[in-house]
């Protein structure tokens, strides 16, 4: 169990949070590498799905994160993003999804610190909760 | 499309890359991939060797697609697509994986960022599987332009458009032209006179015949995209007018804060408490006397009134500084025996001349007096009957760190500028987004300051933020010169990366056409199915999402491309 090294998914906006992942390389800001990126037009685009699919395929934690409120490349696609996840957050809670494997952040394309800094959290509060093979239990198809 | 065979390049930066990641051991474990075809690695992918040897391979090994390993996309994915193209394939069958700002510069063990390039690399090669070629498209450009605003921005934008030869629309929405600027009486730093300055660019636009001038009009609607838009408006007292137009430049400028709230000002309780653009009335009308008849003997210039204050506008105004000093010159000239006071948080005397108008004023016995604009505000009292004042104002001198009083008959108020109340119903009507202040957002702040995220709109002057004449003048004229590019070259590229509806799976449901920020999805009620104008959509992709039958998609950014992406890179992480 000490060995264990969380695997974490993070969807974010090319925009902002990618970029903002960029900055964080150019000025060589050193963090966690257990993180591995998709990059997505929008917040907006992100259908909740992937999510589920993620932690089907093995993700121990996912990381959801867009543009400042206001700051939409696309006018308002992260304040629809934004009402999603609050429904979306509170659906699997309630059906008995461990929503501490989640974490929603806006980080612009200027916060390079701001993204090492959620990355090392989330990383570290994943790794003290574990792998996540009660999702991956369910359907039979993994065994922890 | 044939059986993918992927060429697959694993850059290593110099030893940017190479020094953190086993590039070698990743191009040869690569190289069993299904449909990988070539595995490389080459020290510098971006330069013309390394893109020799992808065009080489495109056309000897016969490539269909191509996956680069390296930086970021959002610095060479450009680079690459235009090296498929000059190999003869679609430039959309590419794929990149950043594996150096996301992997070699910010990790510190070798292994770890091996495992980690290892599974972004895997996923870019099984997402490029499922890439399909797009067709880029171009829409022509009809030469008109619309310009919304006729201050000093946009009717400089709408001279050097109409003196091309090209047709403006130029919509104001108050009866005159000029805007702001045309209320100032001499200009900082040298004393231009302001009716010299603007009356001529006023006239001239008034008898142009490329432009068709709309005063007291608003700009209420907006059909169309780039190179196409058309609107209706309706002039005071006329009927409604229909134009169609290729690009549209937004300069509506801002307006001046109210002070009221800041009762420490007693603005309104006061006679002789005026704001700065009150007092610009006052000397274009040559009467520098009190309501009581009488002239001032003490003036008060108050700075930074609701300017670089959290509590009504965080950002600086840009021009109040320039402006205070420049009232205490006019005030000098008009009142030479006058003690004038400049009450100020910090003096931003930037461009050119105004640092030494700033020296020169100081030399003028004008008493500058500095506050703290965060903890410590002036305050303005009446002044008793034995006092040689009508005013007090109480303020502590933070360079002496002494609470002084400065006697005061008139004050000068150099009020903060906001956005028009106007500007979100102008962002909505023209698909530009405003940031937190309400001014309108640039396409780059540094790079492309007027352009914006939305094809063919562009937007000057202190729409944007607060800005001095010359900047505005260079910004509508700037705009200008892009219109004219964009009206020379005839047509305009659209993006690739657009949504499509399956008319099979569509339950007409109709939501996606509320969500689209871009009107972008309409209703065939014959089909009764819902279809995407791909000149108008941006390729957000909120309407995929929503989408409860799963009926649109992207293409470029399809739910198998990002489902196969993220599969490989949970399956490689699992071993």
């Amino acid at each position: 169990m000490s060995e264990f090294e969380p695997k974490l998914t993070a969807f974010v906006c090319t925009w902002c949070t990618y970029a903002g992942a960029d900055l964080a390389g150019t000025s060589r800001i050193k963090y966690e590498p257990n993180v591995r990126l998709i990059r997505f037009p929008c917040t907006g685009r992100i259908d909740f799905m992937f999510i589920l699919k993620a932690f089907e395929n093995g993700a121990d934690g996912v990381i959801v994160s867009g543009c400042h409120p206001n700051d939409c490349h696309y006018v308002c696609g992260n304040f629809h993003a934004r009402r999603r996840w609050i429904v979306f957050r509170a659906l699997v809670d309630f059906l008995g999804f461990d929503i501490k494997r989640l974490c929603f952040s806006w980080v612009s394309a200027a916060e390079g610190t701001a993204w090492a800094e959620i990355v090392n959290t989330f990383t570290e509060e994943v790794r003290a909760l574990g792998p996540y093979n009660e999702y991956r239990d369910m359907d039979g198809t993994f065994t922890s | 499309m044939d059986k993918p065979r992927i060429g697959m390049y694993i850059c290593w930066c110099g030893n940017n890359i190479a020094k953190m990641v086993d590039v070698e051991a990743l191009a040869e474990e690569m190289a069993s991939l299904p449909n990988v075809v070539v595995s490389k690695n080459y020290k510098y992918m971006c330069s013309d060797p390394g893109q020799d040897l992808i065009m080489k391979d495109i056309k000897e090994a016969n490539l269909n697609r191509v996956v680069v390993a390296a930086c970021s996309p959002r610095i060479h994915e450009m680079t690459f697509r235009k090296a498929l193209q000059n190999a003869g394939l679609n430039p959309y069958l590419f794929q990149m994986a950043n594996i150096r700002e996301h992997v070699s510069w910010v990790h510190t063990d070798r292994a770890e960022a091996t495992r980690k390039a290892r599974a972004l690399i895997r996923a870019a090669v099984t997402r490029v599987n499922h890439h399909i070629p797009l067709i880029e498209r171009a829409v022509t450009i009809h030469p008109a332009t619309l310009i919304i605003g006729g201050g000093i921005s946009g009717i400089n934008a709408a001279l050097d458009i109409a003196d091309a030869g090209k047709k403006v629309y130029l919509v104001e929405k108050s009866a005159e032209l000029g805007g702001l600027a045309s209320h100032v009486v001499e200009f900082y730093p040298y004393f231009d006179k302001g009716d010299a300055v603007i009356r001529p660019l006023i006239d001239r636009v008034e008898k142009h015949e490329n432009i068709e001038l709309f005063l007291e009009t608003e700009v209420k609607d907006i059909s169309g995209y780039v190179g196409n838009f058309e609107t209706a408006i309706t002039p005071k007292g006329g009927n409604e007018v229909k134009f169609s137009f290729g690009n549209i430049i937004v300069a509506v400028g801002l307006k001046p804060w109210d002070p009221s709230p800041l009762e420490n000002y007693g603005y309104g309780r006061f006679p002789d408490i005026i704001t700065s653009w009150e007092f610009d009335d006052w000397l274009a009308a040559g009467n520098l006397s009190k309501k009581n008849g009488k002239l001032p003997k003490n003036i008060a210039i108050i700075h930074c009134v609701g300017s670089r204050n959290s509590k009504y506008h965080e950002y600086c105004s840009r021009i109040c500084c320039m402006v205070a000093i420049k009232y205490a010159n006019q005030l000098r000239s008009a009142l030479p025996d006058a003690n004038i006071y400049e009450l100020y948080a910090d003096i931003r005397a930037i461009s050119k001349g105004c640092e030494e108008l700033y020296a020169a004023t100081s030399r003028k016995r004008v008493m500058f007096i500095m506050f703290d604009q965060e903890h410590d505000l002036p305050e303005i009292i009446k002044a008793d009957a034995s006092d040689s004042c009508d005013m007090i104002i109480r303020v502590k001198d933070t360079r002496i760190r002494k609470r002084v009083e400065v006697p005061a008959d008139m004050v000068i108020l150099m009020v903060s500028m906001e956005a028009r109340q106007s500007a979100k119903e102008v962002s909505h009507t023209v698909g530009v987004s405003l940031d937190k202040n309400h001014f309108f957002i640039e396409k780059h702040p540094k790079l492309d300051p007027v352009a914006t995220t939305t094809n063919g709109v562009y937007i000057v002057g202190s729409c944007q933020g607060p800005k001095d004449l010359p900047d505005c003048v260079s910004q509508g004229r700037a705009a200008a010169a892009r219109v004219l590019g964009s009206i020379s070259r005839g047509t305009a590229h659209v993006e690739v990366t657009t949504a499509y509806i399956n008319p099979a799976l569509c339950s007409a449901c109709r939501m996606c056409l509320d969500i689209c920020p871009y009107t972008a999805i309409s209703f065939d009620e014959s089909r009764k199915v819902s279809g995407v104008n791909e000149v108008l959509c941006q390729g957000c992709g909120t309407c995929v999402a929503l989408c409860r039958t799963k009926a649109i998609n992207i293409q470029g950014c399809s739910n198998d491309q990002l489902m196969a992406e993220l599969k490989a890179l949970l399956l490689s992480d699992a071993g």
